[in-house]
């Protein structure tokens, strides 16, 4: 990605660098053309996108292919196996599990997006703050990162958690009566924010070391120093040196964050302080039939199966993304 | 070396001060009342109210509380479960022998399958073990504890009917240690897996295995000598790195099979909102794992004088 630093050295004055650069974003970029086609010859990079894709159309498309109501509970048919009824089997209030199943889809697909937007969000601004700033907000934001990063993150999630949803929701319910925002009272709402915000909460700090030395290791670069030396403005310079050198490593923790926020969300609704019934949760479904997987196994199996799969699915991907991007250190 | 550890010991200090503070905060000020939690169902006056209230020292100020917390926690004393009605200390004393021992096999596990693994794939480079290799690790990497463990009862006790379903703690030397301890190795193998390979892989294209393969050693020789003892080193930070799973494994682990550890109590602290337990086994467990990552780093001075000579 060395064009934008031709460019620059060559360019004698302001417009004329900015007409150059311009000309060179507009056309195909040779690193990414070639990152692009190491990813479609890795196969199992390939095996892994389909899975993502194919939760992503049952994310949007699941509730309009839902055989039943995934809500409607049919007490005269409990637990029972997979039929032809029932694909899936009903759960221990009777409702159909394919269907829960793909409501859960929706649920995890919007847990890894939303959870790393936020993360990486928050990462950015921080890891920005810290590279510009320096000094003592610098030390500070960078010890706050290293706290978070000793700890297992799981840990603390769980703990914001089951500590955090009492007040929080009191407080967005009387935010809800007071400004007529009826939909924030919503216990769904609630919810969401919640476990998004205790996981963007937990793991923002990667980002932040990531985009700081980032900053710090490509500000020091000639071509920056010459940008800087004709005048171009700190905005301009992030924006186009800083932001397009460090897009690779930051595409490369995005995609690895996406198959953890799904496993994080999980596991905190397995220990009950996830997103609450009767949204579906596949970690729900697993910790609601736990106990009986000696006479209900399909009740646990199906939707353990269901999200190691998607899992397994951004696991490849983002692997084959990190090779793509970084040929020179592969690592499997 | 002894300055080393001390000086990382230090470092503990305010990290435990800044954590016992987030998590006193937040378990104070988050879920309500606690006297009322105390006293679910038994509401009965305000008397009574106000007398578990002084009893529990929930009437004083959040800072006064806090200080004397510390003071408390600092010689072992977490305060008295709101639910089990005991003393926190006591129920973790009872809990970490049993966490530890879990985690001391899963660790074995993990660094025996890991670096064996990791040896093979690199002998193999690019060659359909290494593929294999590479592919196993990431599907048990992506299958979760809390998955992997239904799976395993229902294949060994339903279907091949091996086992009665194991529940309970038997000591370190039984199957349902090594089955709980397996489940939970599954998820940080890959880690150790790949630092390997990697490592063994850089190390194999170095001069000096050169010189001894013209010499005429054999390759187990060069392996398991001179390879190994360059190629360690970054192994040991793998192994430091999955303490954090270990502990995160072992909560679902522990609740699965009725293991009475750290994470069995974790689980319960955190569906019954047992608040001083769950702050106690948070900062119990954060203390264990910067422990941990210490003896770690302890081992990788050991194995690497040159990383011992660089930090005095």
């Amino acid at each position: 990605m060395g064009s934008n630093s031709r460019a620059a050295s060559a360019a004698p004055s302001l417009d004329q660098l900015s007409a150059a650069t311009q000309a060179r974003m507009y056309k195909p970029r040779g690193p990414w053309r070639a990152a692009w086609s190491r990813l479609l010859r890795n196969r199992m990079a390939v095996f892994g996108g389909l899975i993502v894709l194919f939760f992503v159309f049952l994310a949007i498309f699941g509730q309009a292919i839902a055989p039943k109501d995934p809500l409607y509970q049919n007490l005269l048919r409990l637990n029972e196996p997979p039929s032809r009824d029932y694909w899936f089997g009903t759960d221990e209030v009777g409702r159909d599990l394919f269907s829960r199943i793909l409501g859960g889809a929706r649920t995890a697909m919007l847990v890894a997006t939303l959870v790393t937007l936020i993360s990486a969000a928050i990462g950015t601004v921080v890891g920005l703050v810290s590279a510009y700033v320096g000094g003592i907000v610098d030390s500070i934001l960078m010890r706050f990162a290293d706290l978070l990063l000793a700890f297992p993150a799981f840990l603390l999630a769980a703990f914001l958690n089951a500590t955090l949803r009492p007040p929080i929701a009191r407080n967005m319910e009387r935010f809800a009566t007071e400004t007529g925002l009826g939909f924030l009272g919503n216990r769904q709402v609630v919810d969401f924010v919640v476990v998004f915000g205790a996981l963007a909460m937990v793991g923002w700090s990667g980002y932040a070391r990531l985009i700081r030395s980032q900053v710090l290791s490509i500000r020091e670069s000639e071509y920056v120093e010459a940008a800087r030396a004709v005048g171009v403005s700190t905005p301009t310079i992030l924006r186009r040196h800083i932001l397009p050198n460090s897009l690779a490593p930051i595409i490369v923790a995005v995609s690895v964050s996406f198959g953890n926020a799904i496993l994080s969300e999980s596991a905190l609704s397995y220990l009950g302080v996830g997103i609450q019934p009767p949204t579906p949760s596949w970690g729900q479904m697993i910790n609601a039939n736990l106990d009986q997987w000696r006479y209900y196994p399909h009740l646990v199996l199906i939707p353990g199966g269901v999200l190691a799969l998607l899992i397994l699915g951004f696991n490849f991907f983002g692997d084959g993304i990190a090779d793509a991007l970084n040929p020179k250190q592969r690592k499997g | 070396m002894l300055a080393l550890i001390v000086r990382r010991l230090l470092t503990f200090i305010p990290m435990l001060f800044v954590l016992a503070l987030i998590t006193f905060v937040l378990s104070y000020y988050g879920p309500g009342d606690p006297v009322r939690l105390i006293m679910g169902e038994n509401w009965s006056s305000d008397e009574v109210y106000q007398s578990l209230r002084s009893e529990y020292g929930l009437d004083r100020p959040l800072l006064v509380q806090f200080g004397d917390y510390l003071l408390h926690a600092a010689q072992g004393d977490f305060g008295r479960s709101y639910i089990q009605r005991v003393s926190v200390g006591e129920l973790i004393g009872r809990a970490l022998p049993v966490s530890a021992q879990l985690g001391l096999a899963a660790i074995i596990l993990i660094a025996v399958l890991g670096i064996g693994l990791g040896i093979v794939a690199a002998l193999w480079h690019h060659r359909w073990p290494d593929a294999a290799i590479g592919f196993l690790g990431v599907l048990a990497h992506s299958i979760p504890a809390f998955v992997l463990a239904p799976i395993v009862l229902v294949t060994l006790v339903l279907k091949l009917k091996l086992i009665a379903t194991p529940t309970g703690w038997h000591g370190f030397f039984s199957v349902q240690t090594f089955i709980a301890a397996s489940i939970i190795a599954a998820g940080p193998l890959l880690g150790v897996i790949r630092q390997t390979r990697t490592s063994v892989a850089d190390v194999l294209s170095e001069d000096f295995v050169r010189t001894a393969r013209a010499k005429g050693l054999t390759e187990a020789r060069i392996i398991g000598i001179h390879v190994m003892r360059n190629a360690l080193a970054p192994v040991t930070t793998s192994l430091g790195l999955t303490f954090g799973y270990l502990l995160g494994g072992s909560i679902f682990v522990e609740s699965a099979f009725s293991i009475p550890g750290l994470g069995q109590l974790f689980f319960s602290a955190i569906r019954t909102s047992d608040y001083p337990l769950l702050t106690g086994a948070t900062i119990v467990s954060a203390f264990w794992i910067m422990l941990m990552s210490l003896v770690v780093d302890v081992l990788y001075g050991l194995f690497d004088p040159r990383v011992r000579l660089a930090n005095g």
